[in-house]
C-alpha cells in the first residue's frame, strides 16, 4: 500500500477545516454562556445592593423619624452625631441627609459639605447629582448611579445610591455603595473566562498540529516501508534478469563451443581429408582448398573468442580457482601487471550461479584496474574457513574515492554488490593512494555439500 | 611395444559431436596402423567403452556431457594403467592442460591441429611418450609449473568427501568399484597434499571448505 502525496494534504486540510470549526463553535458556544452568566450574575449582585441599601435607608429613616418632635436643634445635631459613626463596609458605606434646598446636613466622610447648598453640583456628564438624589427621595424612594469621591480610595468611582424622604424632617437621606468592587469581581471573571478560551484554542491547536504530524509520520513510514520493499523487489527482480542473462550467455556460449564449432572442426577434417585423397592421387592440392582451410581456422578462433567472451567454459568445467588463473594470465599476458593467485587445494566447491558471480567480480576489477588504477601487482586471494569463504582482490595502484564512485557511475561496482547480496554474501571495497582491497565474502552454508551433489550422489 | 600384437594402435574416440568423429574417422581412414575400436559421445559410456575395449589410445574430448574428458581420464588411467590418453580439445588455457596432466593424460592436441599431428601424437603416446601441441607448449612454458600438485583432482576430492563421511577404505573402494589398493594410494596423496596426517582433521577441513555438512 502506498499513500498519494496528494491525499496526506487532502487528510491534514480536513484536520485544519475540522480544527477551525470546532474552534469557532466551541469559543462562541462558550462566549454566548459565559457572557449570559456573567449578566445574570451582574444583574443578580447589584440587585443584592439595592436590596442592601433599601433596607439600610429603611433602618436609618425609622431611627432618624423617631428622634423628630422632641427638640428640633438638638436633635439635629444628635442625628449628626449618630451618621457620624454609623458606617458600614469598611467606611465607605455611610448616610448623607441633605434638605430640600440640597444643602448637606449630615455628610461623615466630608464634613466640610455640611452647612453648604449643593443644588447646582454637576458631575462630568453635567447631571445635578444632588438634584436627582432628591427627585428620587420625593417620588417615594429611588436608585441613581453616579460618580462620587470613594473615601478609602480617595477617587472617584461609580456609587449607586438609594435615597428616601422623610416628611416629618423635610430631609432627604440616602447611603450608597460603590460599584467598583462588583465590576472588579465581574472583571475576574471575564478575564478567567477569557483564560479558559484561551486554553481551549491551545489544546484544539495542539491536537490539530500533532494530529498532522501523525498523518505525516503515518504517511512517511507506510511510504517509506513501501518503497523499501520495492526496492527489494527490484534487487530480486533485478538479480533474477541477472541469473537469466548469465544463463542464457552459458547457453549461447555453450552452443557455439560445442555445436558450431564442433561442425566447423568437422568440416576441417573434411577438408583434410578431401586433401589427403588428392595426394593419394598424385595431385597437387588446389589453392582454393588450401584458402578454405585458412578461411576456416580463423572461423574456429572467431567463435571460440566470442563463445569464450560470453561464458568461458573453463568455470564449468575445472572451476572457480582455475577459471581465475585462466584470466589472471590472460590478463598479465596483455598489461604486464604481474598477477598472483592464491587458492584452496579443493575445487569445484561452488554451484555455478556463485562460481559465475565471483567470476565476474574479478573480471570486473581486473577491467578497473587496468582502466584507471596504474598498477603493477595484484593479488588474488581465494580462502575458506568454517563460515565464509573470503575472495580478497588487492592491487597496488592509486586507488579512487570508494564513496563518490558509489554516488555516481558505479553501477558495475553497486550491480556487483547486489549480485554477492544475493548468495547472503558481503562486498566491501577500501581504496586509499597506496591501493585497493575489494573483499567479498560467501558464507560456506550457501554452498555446502555442492561437490556431493554434483559428483557422488549423482552417480 | 604396442606392435608386438598387430602393429596397429587400437583407438577409441571420444567426442561429443558425430561430425567430428566423422571427419576424423575419414582422415584416420588413410593411415594403415590405426585401427579405430570405437567412438564414445559422452565421459560415462566411454569408461565403460574403456574398460571393454581396452584400447591402446583414447582420444578424449574434455567438454562433455555427464562427466567431463579430464574426469574420465583420471578413472580410466586409474583402472587401465596400460591405456594411455590423449586429450583432444578445443581449449587451450594452461588450466586444462595441467588439469589433463594431473588426471593422467599422455598428451594434449588442439582441434584446430591438422589430423596429420594428432596421428602422429596417437602414435608418440601409444609409445609411451608424451605429446603437446606446439602452441600448448607454449603456453607451459609461458606459465612455469606451478606444481599442480597444489590442487586435489576430482578423484582424490571424492574420496576425501567420503572419508570424511566416515566410508571406511573398503567401503570407499566398493562404492567406487575400485580395489582397496588404489584407495589407500589416494588416500596417501590427500594426506601429502593437505599435509594433514590423522583421520579427524581431514574430516575437520572437509567440513570447514563446505565439502561435507557438518
Amino acid at each position: 500500500m502506498t499513500i498519494p502525496l496528494r491525499m496526506l494534504y487532502i487528510s491534514v486540510i480536513q484536520v485544519i477545516l475540522t480544527a477551525v470549526i470546532t474552534y469557532y463553535l466551541v469559543t462562541n458556544q462558550y462566549r454566548e454562556l459565559s457572557e449570559n452568566n456573567v449578566q445574570t450574575l451582574e444583574t443578580f449582585l447589584i440587585s443584592q445592593k439595592e436590596q442592601e441599601l433599601k433596607n439600610y435607608t429603611a433602618i436609618a429613616l425609622s431611627s432618624v423619624e423617631h428622634m423628630h418632635g422632641l427638640n428640633s436643634e438638638s436633635n439635629q445635631q444628635v442625628v449628626e452625631e449618630m451618621f457620624k459613626n454609623m458606617l458600614y463596609n469598611d467606611e465607605d458605606g455611610y448616610f448623607f441627609i441633605y434638605d430640600d434646598q440640597a444643602v448637606a446636613i449630615v455628610h461623615p466622610k466630608q464634613p466640610d459639605r455640611v452647612g453648604k447648598s449643593w443644588w447646582d453640583l454637576e458631575d462630568d456628564n453635567g447631571d445635578k447629582t444632588i438634584q436627582i438624589l432628591l427627585q428620587r427621595a420625593h417620588e417615594g424612594g429611588g436608585f441613581y448611579r453616579y460618580n462620587w469621591l470613594k473615601p478609602s480610595e480617595n477617587d472617584k468611582e461609580l456609587k449607586l445610591s438609594y435615597s428616601v424622604y422623610s416628611d416629618k424632617w423635610k430631609w432627604m437621606l440616602g447611603t450608597g455603595v460603590y460599584l467598583d468592587d462588583v465590576y472588579e469581581q465581574l472583571g475576574h471573571l471575564q478575564k478567567e473566562i477569557n483564560n479558559h478560551l484561551n486554553n481551549t484554542k491551545q489544546i484544539i491547536l495542539i491536537v490539530a498540529l500533532s494530529s498532522i504530524f501523525f498523518i505525516f509520520l503515518f504517511g512517511f513510514a507506510v511510504n517509506l516501508n513501501h518503497k523499501k520493499r520495492a526496492e527489494e523487489k527490484i534487487s530480486q527482480l533485478g538479480q533474477r534478469v541477472i541469473d537469466v542473462q548469465e544463463e542464457e550467455n552459458r547457453h549461447i556460449a555453450r552452443e557455439l563451443h560445442d555445436g558450431i564449432i564442433q561442425i566447423l572442426v568437422s568440416i576441417k577434417y573434411s577438408l583434410e581429408a578431401t586433401s589427403m585423397f588428392i595426394s593419394k592421387n598424385k595431385q597437387e592440392k588446389p589453392a582454393p582448398l588450401i584458402q578454405a582451410e585458412e578461411s576456416l581456422k580463423v572461423a574456429i578462433q572467431e567463435v571460440r573468442r566470442i563463445s569464450h567472451h560470453m561464458h568461458p567454459q573453463i568455470l564449468d568445467e575445472l572451476g572457480l580457482s582455475d577459471a581465475i588463473e585462466s584470466i589472471a594470465s590472460d590478463f598479465s599476458k596483455r598489461t604486464n601487471v604481474k598477477v598472483k593467485v592464491i587458492k584452496p587445494v579443493l575445487r569445484k566447491l561452488l554451484p555455478d550461479f556463485i562460481n559465475t558471480t565471483l567470476f565476474r567480480v574479478v573480471q570486473e576489477s581486473l577491467t578497473n584496474i587496468q582502466k584507471h588504477a596504474n598498477a603493477r601487482n595484484i593479488l588474488i586471494e581465494i580462502s575458506i574457513n568454517n563460515t565464509w569463504l573470503t575472495m580478497m582482490i588487492k592491487d597496488d595502484g592509486i586507488g579512487f574515492d570508494v564513496e563518490e564512485t558509489n554516488n555516481n557511475n558505479g553501477i558495475g561496482l553497486r550491480n556487483l554488490v547486489e549480485r554477492v547480496e544475493h548468495h547472503l554474501g558481503t562486498l566491501d571495497v577500501e581504496s586509499s593512494d597506496v591501493g585497493t582491497v575489494l573483499t567479498v565474502k560467501i558464507p560456506t552454508a550457501s554452498f555446502v555439500n555442492h561437490f556431493n551433489d554434483a559428483n557422488i550422489k549423482a552417480k | 611395444m604396442i606392435q608386438g600384437k598387430e602393429d596397429k594402435i587400437s583407438l577409441l574416440l571420444v567426442d561429443d559431436h558425430p561430425m567430428v568423429q566423422g571427419g576424423l574417422l575419414a582422415c584416420f581412414s588413410y593411415y594403415d596402423d590405426i585401427e579405430v575400436l570405437g567412438v564414445s559421445n559422452d565421459g560415462e559410456t566411454a569408461l565403460a567403452k574403456a574398460i571393454e575395449l581396452k584400447p591402446d589410445v583414447i582420444l578424449m574430448d574434455v567438454s562433455m556431457p555427464s562427466m567431463n574428458g579430464i574426469d574420465a581420464t583420471e578413472i580410466i588411467t586409474e583402472q587401465l594403467p596400460d591405456t594411455k590418453v590423449l586429450i583432444f580439445s578445443m581449449h587451450d588455457s594452461a588450466e586444462f592442460v595441467r588439469s589433463a596432466i594431473q588426471a593422467g593424460a599422455s598428451g594434449y592436441v588442439l582441434k584446430d591441429t591438422s589430423s596429420e599431428e594428432v596421428y602422429y601424437a596417437i602414435k608418440a603416446v601409444a609409445k609411451g611418450n608424451t605429446h603437446f601441441s606446439s602452441s600448448i607448449a607454449k603456453t607451459l612454458i609461458e606459465n612455469p609449473a606451478k606444481l599442480e600438485n597444489d590442487k586435489l583432482t576430482t578423484r582424490e576430492q571424492v574420496i576425501l568427501s567420503l572419508v570424511a563421511q566416515g566410508l571406511s577404505s573398503k567401503e570407499i573402494a566398493r562404492e567406487l568399484n575400485i580395489s582397496f589398493r588404489t584407495v589407500d594410494a589416494h588416500r596417501r596423496n590427500i594426506k601429502s597434499k593437505l599435509n594433514i596426517d590423522c583421520l579427524v582433521d581431514l574430516v575437520r577441513y572437509a567440513i570447514n571448505h563446505g565439502l561435507i555438512e557438518e
